[in-house]
């Protein structure tokens, strides 16, 4: 499903120039679940914006059914990144001017897929947020907020789904629950997950684990 | 330490807020000084020129010699107060040249020695020498007079000793109804032209020392009091502001209210970037005051940082707008009329700066107040930092400082509170407009797909639905920019266009044409190749009764008409002239009543009276009246039957009193008739060859009036043109800013989009459809408040139809748009571009 080779990430330039990732290969399966944990700054969410490609890399490739995801265009990645994965952010993102309903409908309809609204509707109901549809995210508290943002990242049905630290602003019991939900409807969709945790038990959830130290995989 | 945070550590941190805030003030305060300064110095001319006008402090005239018991009752009343005084006679009389016998009416004007206290002549050619014989350039050049040569005036014979290129007591018009001869009191006496029972105007004018306004007032009444023929007219130096001078000072003070807008602008720009200034710098203020620095010494932090940008701000402006004064104070010296003085009265002008400190300044309160209710230990546990709220209570400072600040501005508290009523309106419309507009839409969109008609646009509208209150920020200042831009190209065509000098102006006003005199006029100037236009009777008539009862004169007033015209209608016992017309010209409407009616009709019908709508007023005659006339020892009665109104910017001889023809023809009458604007040397050849044929006709130059009017109207039009495009500039500086804002308060959201499968196109037509729309329709409700007002101006002030004129609406609409867009466009180049990899860092 995903194959990562080579793959190489610095930021700055001469002296303060960092290394962060010194040449990474890794490869996913379909439909399965694998946590990434690591130190704080070991480059755990410099590897995940390269492999949603969020950001592209210094060198290396990365292989998504198929497709060489560091050869595309921004136009095409950007379309590539809409049908094929979904992300989870550790500050949940919701748009601040659309409704829970909105913003889960919003890549949908950017899609053009038929029955958006049922969707995303039957999404929100799934995430238990029904009554909440028509609130702004300002309305929502940080569990909700972040099921808005399960339920976003999983409407299009994308093949692979990113989350960093998802339940890293959440309070230990919401978090459970928020996990607990998300690792449910990964489960039911049998989509593959790459899930930045430094919560043991949480990485305990996933079939597998992979350490990120010193800019490498150990 | 305190100081070094909130003045050094902040503006090396954050120049371009500084920058900002600066060029906002800058803009907003310095179109506003520019105006006032200038408005300061032409009020002060202004004031001089009304004393030059009368060229004394107070002046007692009748039109008959003074008794001995009446100048010993004037002696009486002045003699507790130190003052000088002189005597002016002046008379109509026919003077004549020695050589070929050419002969004209002129006014002559008798002066003591010491005459006059305020103003003077100007000579263009000849000396000055004691006890002169003077005579104005417009004889001078009708009669191609030079120094030297000899007059006749009476019983006596003159060599001209100078001719008068400006006479100040004529004032900014330039001009009397017949040109003026200057010569000593006492050689007046002796021409014999003084007989008993001549008629002129006798006047004995003071100056008086150490005066005030309100003792003038007072001196008035004793003399009344005094002098109890109500022949005497007291004159002082206020009552003499003639039309000109009136609509420059009233242009003054429109003009200051237009830099006020500016001000206004800016002052939201102000509001603006403060807000989020305040809102970026939240956390380290809380920190500060976790440490031990109180809140109200944080809002002192803030105010000392403003009130530095605001002295920067003076400081710039003084060394701008004082040269920039100097050197424009020629120039517009010219296009006033008035010598306005290079001195700039620094009092005056920096006096404005407190107010402007102050003005400014409260509109930040409520964000003050913000801060001090921010419960600032709270704010750092908090996941998301939030400032307290204002209220819009706080706001009333600001309300009431600019309320008072309009008044000043206006010169009155009607204008001003018009002008305040106004904004406030655009201000409660805008508003409720925009809250209206996102409460349907919210209704509309709840549960609707995103697809409207495009993603982009679906998302654009659901943004503008639901930023609430900042929305109305920049609506409203752009919607008032507009207002501007659109009221001043509006008024552009609209007004300027009555100043235009073509052929349906007059050029000269021919007076004085006797009965027998008219048909061999008019084909005289057929043969010069001149059409003379509006010939019309002039029957000198004095109001007797009014439906029965004597009738007692009314209150003063002026109007846009000659000076003496103005005395007629309103001095007690003194005549009118009267006409008799058909039909109306072109330049009159009727407001009121029926027209005169075709047939004769019933006999037993009164005549019908056609009144002039301000002289009915000033009268207080009404539709239905009998009025009765003495036309010269002949009773005449009719009855109004309507009201006319008189566009003023025809330019056309009016007359107050116009009787339905076929009842007083047979009267004795003169005529008048207008030549139409043309070549300026031509009129002076037709005025000379008239002259020489019809001697005792005289003429008005109207055409200079009409001119300088026009330059005024431009100019005037010009500056307060540069002021809305200088709003316009605060306009966008505030809307890079809020855009700018909006934006980066937005950047995660763009990021996110992007992540979400937006490209950066989608997100620039996002953005775009999203302040695209806020835009067009402020402009719009802009655009259509500034043509209403123009409408209505013209409606009032000129008496235009309602009119639309798209190329004035579209083009610079569509202007105005691009270059809100592009601003737009510009502010999110940046934040567009950004990575979406942001979103999975930390902070
Ligand atoms: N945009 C950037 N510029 C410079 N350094 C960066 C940038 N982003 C991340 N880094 C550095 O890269 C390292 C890894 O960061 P990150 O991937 O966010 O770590 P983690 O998510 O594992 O905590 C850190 O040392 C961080 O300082
Ligand atoms: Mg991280």
């Amino acid at each position: 499903m995903m194959k990562v080779s080579a793959l190489k990430k610095s930021y700055g330039q001469g002296s303060s120039r960092v290394d962060v990732l010194k040449g990474v290969d890794l490869e996913i399966r379909e439909g399965e679940t694998l946590a990434l944990v690591g130190k704080s700054g070991s480059g755990k969410s410099t590897l995940l914006s390269l492999l949603a490609g969020l950001d592209s890399p210094d060198s290396g490739t990365i292989q998504i059914g198929g497709q060489n995801i560091t050869t595309l265009d921004e136009r095409a990645l950007t379309q590539f990144r809409a049908t094929h994965m979904g992300i989870i952010f550790q500050q949940f993102h919701l748009v601040s001017t659309l409704t829970a309903y909105e913003n889960v409908l919003l890549p949908l309809e950017l899609l053009k897929k038929p029955d958006a609204r049922d969707t995303a509707l039957k999404l929100l109901s799934d995430v238990g947020l029904k009554d909440r549809a028509h609130h702004l995210p300002s309305q929502l508290s940080g569990g909700e907020s972040q099921r808005v943002a399960i339920a976003r990242a999983l409407a299009t049905r994308p093949g692979i789904l990113f989350a960093d630290e998802p339940s890293g602003n959440l309070d230990e019991e919401t978090g459970e629950k928020v996990m607990d939900l998300l690792f449910q409807m990964v489960k039911e969709t049998g989509t593959t997950m790459v899930l930045v945790t430094h919560d043991p038990d949480l990485a305990k959830k996933c079939a597998r684990t992979i350490h990120l130290e010193h800019g490498g995989l150990l | 330490m305190i100081l070094d945070f909130f003045l050094r550590k902040e503006l090396r941190k954050f120049p371009f807020f500084f920058l900002l805030l600066f060029v906002t003030l800058f803009l907003g305060t310095l179109g506003l000084t520019g105006i006032s300064l200038v408005s300061n110095q032409v009020r002060d001319r202004l004031r001089d020129n009304a004393n030059e006008l009368l060229t004394s402090d107070i002046a007692v005239s009748a039109r008959r010699e003074f008794t001995p018991s009446e100048l010993a009752g004037l002696a009486e009343v002045f003699s507790g107060m130190a003052h000088r005084r002189y005597k002016v006679v002046d008379i109509y009389s026919m003077v004549t040249t020695l050589g070929d016998d050419k002969a004209r009416l002129v006014e002559i004007r008798g002066t003591e020695e010491t005459y006059p206290y305020y103003g003077g002549l100007t000579l263009r050619a000849g000396t000055r020498k004691p006890a002169p014989f003077y005579i104005s350039k417009d004889l001078a050049d009708l009669w191609e007079v030079r120094v030297g040569d000899r007059l006749r005036v009476g019983e006596l014979t003159f060599a001209v000793d100078g001719i008068v290129e400006v006479d100040t007591s004529l004032g900014i018009r330039g001009f009397s109804l017949a040109p003026r001869v200057y010569l000593p009191l006492e050689k007046l006496v002796q021409s014999g032209l003084l007989k008993p029972g001549a008629t002129g105007s006798y006047a004995h004018h003071f100056r008086l020392e150490g005066l005030s306004s309100g003792k003038l007032e007072d001196l008035k009444k004793e003399i009344y009091a005094a002098l109890p023929d109500p022949g005497i007219k007291i004159v002082l130096p206020e009552d003499t502001s003639e039309q000109t001078g009136r609509v420059i000072d009233l242009i003054s003070n429109y003009m200051s209210l237009s830099g006020l807008i500016g001000l206004l602008l800016s002052l939201v720009g102000v509001f603006y970037l403060y807000q989020s200034h305040l809102i970026a710098r939240l956390k380290d203020l809380c920190l500060l005051n976790l440490h031990g620095l109180p809140k109200s010494r944080i809002v002192l932090g803030v105010v000392t940082q403003f009130s530095l940008v605001f002295l920067l701000v003076l400081v710039l402006e003084v060394l701008l707008v004082v040269p920039g004064y100097r050197y424009f104070a020629p120039s517009l010296s010219k296009t006033l009329g008035l010598e306005l003085s290079s001195d700039v009265r620094f009092s005056s002008f920096l006096l404005d700066y407190p107010y402007l400190y102050v003005l400014s300044l409260s509109v930040l309160i409520p964000l003050l107040l913000g801060l001090m209710r921010t419960s600032m230990g709270l704010q750092l546990k908090a996941s998301k930092l939030s400032m307290g709220r204002f209220r819009y209570f706080d706001f009333f400072p600001f309300a009431l400082l600019l309320w008072l600040f309009s008044c000043y501005l206006a010169n009155s508290f009607k204008t001003g509170n018009i002008f305040f009523a106004s904004l406030a309106l655009i201000f409660l419309l805008s508003t409720l407009l925009v809250l209206g507009a996102q409460w349907v839409l919210s209704k509309l969109l709840r549960s609707k797909g995103l697809l409207l008609p495009t993603v982009e646009y679906g998302i654009a509208l659901r943004g503008l639905t639901r930023s609430g209150h900042k929305l109305t920020l920049s609506f409203l200042s752009l919607a008032l920019s507009a207002t501007l831009i659109s009221l001043i190209l509006q008024l552009d065509t609209k007004i300027l266009g009555e100043f235009v000098l073509d052929h349906r102006k007059p050029a000269l006003f021919i007076f004085d044409i006797q009965e027998e005199q008219i048909e061999e006029l008019l084909s005289f100037t057929k043969g010069q190749g001149q059409e003379l236009e509006g010939v019309t009777p002039m029957i000198r008539g004095r109001l007797e009764k009014v439906n029965g009862e004597k009738f007692g004169g009314r209150k003063r007033d002026f109007d846009f008409r000659s000076r003496e015209e103005d005395e007629d209608a309103t001095a007690r016992n003194s005549g009118l002239n009267l006409t008799y017309r058909g039909s109306l010209s072109p330049a009159e409407k009727i407001v009121d009543g029926e027209p005169f009616p075709e047939a004769p009709g019933d006999p037993e019908r009164l005549p019908g009276i056609s009144l002039e709508k301000r002289w009915a007023q000033r009268m207080d005659l009404s539709i239905g009246d009998k009025l009765t006339f003495d036309i010269q020892g002949v009773e005449f009665e009719g009855q109004v039957r309507n009201i006319r109104e008189v566009k003023w910017t025809s330019f056309y001889p009016n007359f107050f009193v116009s009787i339905e023809p076929g009842f007083i023809e047979a009267a004795p009458k003169t005529y008048l008739a207008v030549l139409p604007a043309g070549a300026r040397g031509e009129k002076l050849r037709f005025q000379k060859s008239v002259v020489e044929k019809f001697p005792n006709i005289s003429f008005i130059d109207v055409e200079e009036l009409i001119t300088k009017l026009s330059d005024l109207f431009t100019k005037s039009q010009k500056a307060i043109g540069v002021i809305s495009w200088m709003s316009l500039l605060v306009g966008l500086v505030i809307l890079y800013g809020l855009s700018h804002d909006q934006v980066y308060r937005r950047y995660y959201d763009l990021a996110l989009m992007k992540s979400l499968g937006f490209s950066e196109g989608k997100l620039r037509a996002n953005l775009l459809y999203e302040f695209g729309t806020l835009f067009l329709s402020a402009l719009c409700l802009g655009f259509f408040l500034g043509w209403l007002l123009a409408q209505v101006i013209g409606k009032e002030v000129f008496k235009l139809p309602f009119g639309v004129d798209w190329s004035r609406i579209l083009l610079p609409g569509m202007g105005l748009i691009i270059l809100c867009l592009a601003t737009i466009l510009l502010s999110s180049w940046r934040a567009v571009r950004a990575k979406p990899k942001e979103l999975l860092s930390d902070t």
